[in-house]
């Protein structure tokens, strides 16, 4: 950019005009004006501030005015939802009035909502007073630090796959007992909640099970069977309720190691009661439909339903249908997915010749995965699916059943 | 499986508020009966007004039941423990958690602690260790955990196990059965609940449900979030051959740890 004179130049009108004249011919001709010569940086453009804004084209124009006007043609190209993120401040406590201690189940090694949840209930009561958040889990804590986390103790790897519910709960006592925290939180999880009560008993205090809200001084939880609301001063030791507690957003935390003086692990000396832990094949059909993580299920595209039956036992997936399918009675009336039947939380969806009507498709919102085969291009479900197939479902059950039955015997 | 014993406490019906035999309890008892103890002993520990809703549980073919009478707000923890110490049974059921008063589902844990034995939480099956190398006295047990999965177990020595919905369910309970039953009072000593008299109760409101909405970004992306349903990544196979079709899935579902 060049730099702006103080004084401008000035426009002599007549030069210009007879710049643009061409005199030859029967008659001066005038050329036509050269558009947006001067650029006028006080003059706004309407059009391009106009061009700059517009996000989305199809199916109908969005305008987003907020955005930056100088930026804007970047994210433009890219499209909806990159909107610059300002990095996040790292919040630091360095020297902690008092620790409260968030133990954590991360089933399969991942951080579960539930983890999430109980982390912002513990930040609730550390940031009351300057205090910090120490998790407890297996893995290492890096996942933890945008839930909140302050500090992390690691517990040996091999917990995360066997079943010693006694072993962990000596460690939340070894814990308990070296860093003298001010609260400790468990999830209220099946095997969060056990843990919990192990501790508790072990070491004679009050359990505050299952709270609800908690502020630093006084926590609620759901007594007489959830007809109560029962209401105390926050114990040592608590778990917390599923649900009760938004998870933490924007925030940044440290999560790095605690170092300990002695290891956490203290508590071989007796040998576990329980023992031979080992997870049981279940029938897949036997499960609910809510229950269940793997879904196979079928439209109004599925004829073959010998195949079908097939698949669903070769993949060791849940059987279900659309509306159609149950009404015809190809299909029990408590395999229906969707509004009027089962709402479904499985991990997997697999569905064959379903269109995707809106009461089918309310079903399946807390799928993570959707696959769908289907005939027709433009059903719905292809655009809902995570991998969609424009096939025959007749022509690619039996492959599919082939493919199992191919790599299994491999 | 020769001395078990059962502890049966009064529920409470979770629309009427009326006191019934509570779900879990009555499993378990179902549970004690289909295992044919040498000895069942069934004990209930609360105040003296219990006595109707307890002859629900001897309707499901029990003959005698113990009750513990404790005053009103005692904790009936160490009167338990202290009975069950004369009995000494290998085996202890109990419900998941009490459909009534505190239902923090501590009393299994303490129970197991004050008769040194294990714990065993959401049993859904029990049975005599059927394994040829196993321990005489232990047992097979089947727990339940989310989602519909099963686990199975072995337990050693003295347990106390507390039994999960999805259990086999409880048989009826009959009138006259019920009515010739015996229930033999025990008077027991017990201290008062100081912490339970300690929380101030008032009725439970029903909370506002967590909405899950993601927080920052623009105005439009947080309308997206909420109401648009989620769409897929969108990877799209058009008129494959029917084993090209079946290998993608196949990829798909070993990627999102569906098949080994
Ligand atoms: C009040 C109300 C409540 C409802 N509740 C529910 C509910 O809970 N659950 C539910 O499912 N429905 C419900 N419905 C019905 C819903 O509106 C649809 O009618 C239904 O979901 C359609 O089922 P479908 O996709 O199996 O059949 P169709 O709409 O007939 O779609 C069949 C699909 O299969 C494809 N196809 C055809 N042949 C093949 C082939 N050879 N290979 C592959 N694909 C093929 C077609 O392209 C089409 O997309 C409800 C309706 C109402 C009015």
């Amino acid at each position: 950019m060049t730099q702006p004179s103080p004084v401008r130049r000035r426009v002599d009108p007549r030069a210009e005009r007879a710049a643009r004249t061409i005199l030859t011919g029967q008659r001066p001709r005038l050329l036509p004006q050269p558009v947006a010569v001067a650029v006028n940086g006080r003059r706004r453009d309407p059009r391009a501030l106009r061009a700059a804004a517009l996000v989305q084209i199809q199916p109908r124009p969005r305008y987003d005015w907020a955005r930056d006007a100088a930026s804007a043609g970047a994210t433009a190209a890219v499209g909806i939802g990159v909107a610059a993120t300002p990095a996040i401040p790292l919040q630091v406590i360095a020297e902690p009035a008092y620790l409260i201690l968030a133990m954590l189940d991360r089933p399969g090694g991942e951080v579960s909502e539930h983890d999430r949840q109980v982390i912002a209930a513990a930040r609730l009561l550390a940031d009351a007073g300057g205090g910090a958040v120490v998790t407890v889990s297996t893995g290492s804590g890096d996942a933890l630090a945008e839930a909140g986390s302050d500090r992390h103790v690691a517990l040996p790897d091999g917990w995360a796959d066997d079943y010693v519910p006694e072993r962990r709960a000596a460690a939340a006592s070894a814990l308990m007992a070296a860093l003298s925290p001010r609260h400790i939180l468990f999830p209220d999880s099946p095997d969060g909640g056990d843990v919990a009560r192990r501790v508790a008993a072990a070491a004679g205090e009050r359990l505050f099970a299952g709270v609800q809200s908690l502020g630093p001084d006084r926590a609620t939880r759901q007594s007489a069977g959830g007809s109560l609301e029962a209401g105390h001063r926050p114990t040592r030791l608590m778990t917390v309720a599923v649900d009760a507690f938004p998870p933490l957003d924007g925030v940044r935390h440290e999560a790095r190691p605690l170092d300990l003086a002695a290891p956490v692990m203290a508590g071989e000396e007796l040998p576990p009661r329980l023992g031979g832990a080992r997870r049981l094949a279940v029938d897949p059909d036997a499960l609910s439909l809510s229950e269940t993580d793997f879904i196979l299920s079928a439209g109004n595209g599925v004829t073959d339903w010998q195949s079908f039956a097939e698949l669903g036992e070769a993949l060791g997936a849940t059987r279900a249908g659309s509306r159609v399918v149950c009404d015809a009675g190809h299909l029990p009336r408590e395999r229906q997915v969707g509004a009027s039947g089962m709402v479904v939380s499985a991990r997997c969806y697999l569905a064959f010749g379903i269109a995707g009507a809106p009461q089918h498709l309310q079903g399946i919102t807390g799928v993570r995965h959707v696959i769908a085969v289907n005939t027709d291009l433009h059903a719905e479900m292809i655009k809902r699916a995570d991998l969609s197939i424009v096939a025959d479902a007749q022509a690619v059950m039996p492959a599919l059943i082939r493919l199992i039955r191919e790599r299994r015997h491999a | 499986m020769l001395d078990v014993a059962v502890l049966l406490s009064i529920g409470r019906h979770p629309v009427s508020g009326r006191a019934r035999r509570a779900a879990t309890d009555a499993q378990a008892l179902e549970m004690a009966l289909a295992l044919r103890p040498r000895r069942l002993t069934a004990i209930h520990a609360g105040p003296p007004t219990d006595g109707e809703a307890l002859r629900a549980y001897l309707g499901m073919g029990l003959e005698r039941l113990t009750h513990l009478v404790l005053s009103e707000g005692a904790d009936p923890v160490e009167p338990l423990i202290a009975h069950l110490r004369q009995f000494d049974p290998s085996l202890v059921l109990t419900g998941r958690q009490a459909e009534d008063g505190e239902g923090s589902g501590m009393l299994p844990y303490l129970i197991a602690r004050g008769l040194d034995a294990a714990v065993v939480p959401d049993v859904v099956r029990i049975g005599p260790a059927d394994a040829p190398n196993s321990i005489p006295g232990a047992a097979d047990l089947v727990q339940a955990l989310p989602r519909g999965q099963r686990r199975a177990l072995t337990a050693t020595g003295r347990f106390v196990a507390t039994i999960h919905p999805s259990a086999p369910p409880a048989r009826a309970s009959a009138y006259g059965p019920a009515r010739r039953g015996v229930i033999e009072p025990v008077a027991a000593q017990a201290t008062a609940d100081l912490f339970l008299s300690d929380c101030e109760h008032r009725p439970w409101r029903p909370k506002p449900k967590l909405m899950r909405v993601k927080r920052g970004g623009s105005a439009l992306d947080r309308l997206k979030a909420a109401t648009e349903s989620k769409s897929g990544k969108g990877q799209l196979l058009v008129n494959p051959t029917a084993e090209a079709g079946a290998l993608a899935i196949y990829d798909s579902l070993v990627e999102q740890g569906m098949l080994p």
